[in-house]
């Protein structure tokens, strides 16, 4: 018996040497992939000479991301430009249709999906894909943008917290709610538009925008100016917030929490590749640097969410809801690149009929 | 012709998109389905309605203090003469965005720092004042509106013929009753100048009513202008609507020409000379002068000073604001001071907008002076092509003009940007010399011609001495004003070009309020002490 114990014992001790080999080998072989793609993308990356970045993020965060870039490759002369989405689309768009090869790489949320579906975007697969999260094939995700349902730690006791997204539908949290506005192309529709196909219930979907309706407050066109209102104190929950914001300001001291209860909702951050862009090679190099550990590690920095799984990060899922939290995806096509006709189809008749 | 040109030429390619379908990069026909589209919005009515209530709202409010405290600078006996010169000009520098997020801190219903304080020190639970309704709107934008309102009246009361005055004095007329009746009166042009200017930057402006007014249920007609192009990404649509405000524009600048269609009757300054009469008010003096200090106070102190706490304290409630001094914090400072591009980005936009307020300026009062002075075919034209781009909300305008510059050696290049803030500012000169050039009569030009005095002799020897306090006046306000353009400016910059608004305003566009108080601090300190050394220490009047 003690024989068998000990040989089955022995068994899976060697079976466990084989795997965590197998795992190091795998991980070697992504490495080496890697190593070798940025390598044949440095060399002509070097030839092109420069990268030209538009992005929707903040010029701090840019500076430091580039001047890491920079140092890894030099050789290559980075610059920026600096807007927001609709700006973004609006210029690309523009410089698409003129035949003008201004830009390289589109560091965005919002705006590639847009401009991928006008064909303003050369599909590009990154070579890290396995160590995503979440996954384009097109269109390389070096971040995320998370949400989550925040609250103002003075206002709530965690006890009245709600438990989940359509928690927040109960009528006792009317007139404290901060909500932004579902018929833009904003946090809450994204929002929408991940928990419709996750319930794949339409009724459900329909009682959680009428609820969120029949709240009666007001609607916030700006998400910011949102959440500064609910650190003031003048609304108790904000729904949505970005967890960044939230983890930034929690490091200030601010009164303000996440409910961890409820699923965090993801969306990609892309660095896509501009479709007449004069420097493509180095703009496919900033988009696998940028998923890299190393890349992960410029962007977490500047308290930027990481992409890539398991990145031991401070706005990482399991650092701020808990290990094996379950994200929800925004991946509703038509969602993505043309929100509005989205919103016309499912959330317009619920909410202003 | 070159600047209605430069005008005309974003304006037509908008115009042209209006009648095109469909969103950026798709090639669509040219058809009227976006104004169907339009006017069958059944939101549209209650939009515009919303729309035309804050913008006449804020315009009467604007421009008549603006007026009021122009008379009470330039035509009083009020004390303390050159701190009343200089208490409406420090307003001025401050931006808009920075008095809305001030006057969202004071007045919010629950967290606003007046009500906490009634609530916590008076036990009144009711919420006084509410930072998210209609009044609220009208009072702050009202209070932007202050600076264009002096800034043009400013001029007409300076140069103001004291015969017609001291006729009514004679005659027993008291000095308020004369004010009412003979000098307010005359100065109807430059008044419904600054009037139509702020009617329309009422109509389009948007950061008011996404700050103030959607927290309130407020929803403003601009609000489609801008989901059509953020949400929709179609500026065919954002044109067609905002075709609605261009409508708008030319009834009220129809309005304006009709009003000083008799442009004698508006002349103050005439053929005879004449000295500019300080008029002895009294015991009034007192009251202008807390008149003044009380606009002063409301126009920059008080918002000025809760920028600065809430740029000192790590964060904003009611009851961390109260803890000031105590929590004293200066790492939003240290992190604005150490922006990478905040103080090498003010060298070029310095630079531009000196420029183009020279430039500006001087085209529209080349553009004025034909329009009413001279007989070229149409010119009157010009006065609707010149006011034009104020009706096109900024991302609109900003398109229109990429589209003009793209494949040309000006894109994404400083001269790109200086035609770009020309646009967008030529509206301004215009209206500002428009208004300056009627109160002028006519026949100093006359006499000039009599002489045989060619046209540039006019205007260079008679026209432009005259309108020199306008010129200050308007170079001042669009050079402060194109420094902290953000809006047209934002698609023309190059990628790789410092550009100070852009990375200035960044903090108040992405909503990290106390880093943008900090960096409106610095700036503001910056500018007001400019003006105050220029003022005092070299005599410059910018007004006067």
């Amino acid at each position: 018996m003690s024989r068998r114990i000990m040989s089955v014992i022995g068994l899976l001790a060697v079976s466990a040497v084989l795997a965590a080999g197998g795992v190091g080998f795998a991980a070697s072989a992504a490495e080496d992939v890697y190593n070798k793609t940025t390598s044949a993308l440095y060399e002509k990356a070097k030839q092109e000479g420069a990268l030209v970045i538009y992005s929707v993020w903040d010029v701090e965060h840019l500076v430091k991301i580039t001047e890491a870039f920079s140092k890894r490759f030099p050789g290559i002369k980075t610059s920026y430009w600096q807007g927001r989405n609709p700006e973004i689309i609006t210029r690309v768009m523009t410089e698409f249709q003129a035949g003008q090869g201004s830009v390289d790489s589109i560091l965005s949320d919002n705006a590639p999906p847009v401009l991928r579906a006008a064909g303003a975007i050369m599909p590009y697969e990154t070579v890290q894909k396995e160590f995503l999260i979440l996954h384009d094939p097109t269109m390389p995700v070096v971040s995320l943008q998370i949400q989550a349902l925040a609250y103002n730690t003075k206002k709530l006791k965690p006890a009245d917290l709600p438990k989940d997204w359509e928690g927040v539908t109960n009528p006792k949290y009317k007139g404290n709610v901060a909500l932004d506005d579902p018929m833009r192309a904003g946090p809450l529709s994204t929002q929408l538009a991940a928990l419709k196909a996750l319930w794949k219930d339409d009724a459900r979907f329909a009682r959680f925008v009428k609820g969120l309706k029949a709240l009666g407050v007001p609607v916030h066109k700006s998400t910011s100016a949102m959440f500064r209102l609910v650190i003031s104190g003048e609304y108790a929950i904000a729904m949505p917030a970005l967890l960044h914001d939230v983890m930034s300001e929690k490091e200030k001291g601010t009164p303000l929490d996440l409910v961890k209860t409820v699923p965090p909702i993801v969306f990609a951050r892309n660095a896509a590749v501009y479709a007449k862009a004069p420097h493509p090679n180095a703009a496919k190099l900033l988009g696998e640097w940028l998923i890299s550990p190393e890349g992960q590690a410029a962007l977490d920095s500047v308290g930027r969410e990481a992409s890539r799984k398991g990145f031991p990060s401070k706005t990482s899922i399991d650092s701020a809801f808990g290990p094996g939290t379950k994200a929800i995806g925004v991946q509703d096509k038509l969602f993505l690149e043309d929100p509005k006709k989205w919103l016309d189809t499912n959330v317009k008749p619920l909410w202003e009929g | 012709m070159i600047a209605a040109s430069v005008l005309v030429a974003p304006i037509l390619i908008v115009v042209f998109r209006s009648f095109t379908t469909g969103r950026l990069g798709v090639s669509v026909g040219f058809n009227i389905e976006g104004y169907l589209r339009v006017f069958s919005d059944p939101q549209i009515l209650s939009m515009l309605n919303n729309s035309l209530v804050y913008a006449a709202g804020s315009a009467a409010l604007g421009t008549g203090l603006g007026a009021m405290l122009a008379w009470i600078v330039a035509r009083t006996n009020t004390p303390g003469k050159t701190l009343v010169e200089l208490m409406p000009l420090y307003p001025i520098l401050m931006p808009p965005i920075m008095k809305n997020i001030a006057w969202i801190l004071l007045l919010a219903p629950k967290s606003g720092v007046l009500n906490s304080f009634l609530r916590e020190s008076w036990g009144i639970e009711a919420h006084v004042f509410n930072a998210f309704s209609m009044g609220a709107m009208i009072w702050v934008f009202g209070l932007a509106c202050v600076p264009l309102g002096y800034l043009f009246l400013l001029p007409v009361f300076l140069s103001f013929d004291p015969s017609l005055e001291e006729s009514a004095y004679i005659a027993g007329s008291r000095p308020m009753h004369t004010m009412s009746r003979i000098t307010f009166p005359l100065a109807i042009p430059a008044f419904l100048s600054a009037f139509v200017l702020n009617f329309l930057r009422g109509l389009r402006s948007f950061e008011t009513p996404v700050l103030q007014g959607s927290p309130g249920g407020i929803h403003v007609f601009v609000a489609k202008v801008y989901d059509a192009m953020s949400v929709d990404f179609n500026p065919g649509l954002a044109t067609a609507y905002s075709s609605v405000l261009i409508f708008l524009s030319i009834v009220s600048l129809l309005f304006y020409i009709r009003a000083t269609r008799f442009s004698e009757r508006y002349a103050t300054i005439t053929g005879k000379g004449y000295r500019v009469k300080i008029i002895d008010i009294g015991k009034w003096k007192y009251v202008t002068f807390v008149a003044v200090f009380a606009y002063f106070l409301v126009g920059i102190v008080i918002p000025f000073v809760v920028l600065i706490v809430v740029s000192l304290i790590p964060y904003y409630d009611y009851e961390t604001f109260m803890k000031f001094p105590a929590n004293i914090d200066l790492s939003n400072y240290v992190r604005v001071l150490n922006h990478p591009s905040f103080l090498s980005g003010l060298y070029n936009s310095l630079t531009l907008s000196v420029l183009i307020a020279l430039i500006t300026v001087l085209t529209g009062i080349i553009m004025a002076f034909t329009i009413y002075r001279t007989k070229v075919f149409g010119s009157k034209v010009f006065e609707v092509v010149g006011t034009m781009p104020l009706a096109f909300p900024p991302l609109v305008l900003s398109l229109g003009l990429v589209i003009a510059i793209i494949g040309t050696p000006l894109y994404n290049t400083l001269w790109g940007l200086g035609i770009g803030l020309f646009v967008a500012y030529f509206p301004y000169a215009l209206r500002n010399a428009s208004g300056a050039i009627v109160n002028i009569h006519k026949e100093l030009d006359e006499a000039a011609w009599v002489h045989g005095a060619r046209w540039r002799h006019v205007f260079f020897k008679v026209t432009l001495p005259l309108l020199r306090p306008t010129v200050a006046g308007a170079l001042f306000y669009i050079f402060i004003e194109s420094l902290r353009n953000v809006d047209v400016a934002v698609l023309l910059v190059a990628p790789g070009t410092e550009y100070g608004p852009v990375t200035l305003f960044e903090y108040f566009r992405v909503g990290q309020w106390a880093e943008a108080a900090a960096g409106g601090v610095i700036y503001l300190i910056i500018l007001v002490v400019a003006v105050s050394v220029a003022k005092l220490a070299f005599n410059i009047k910018f007004t006067l």
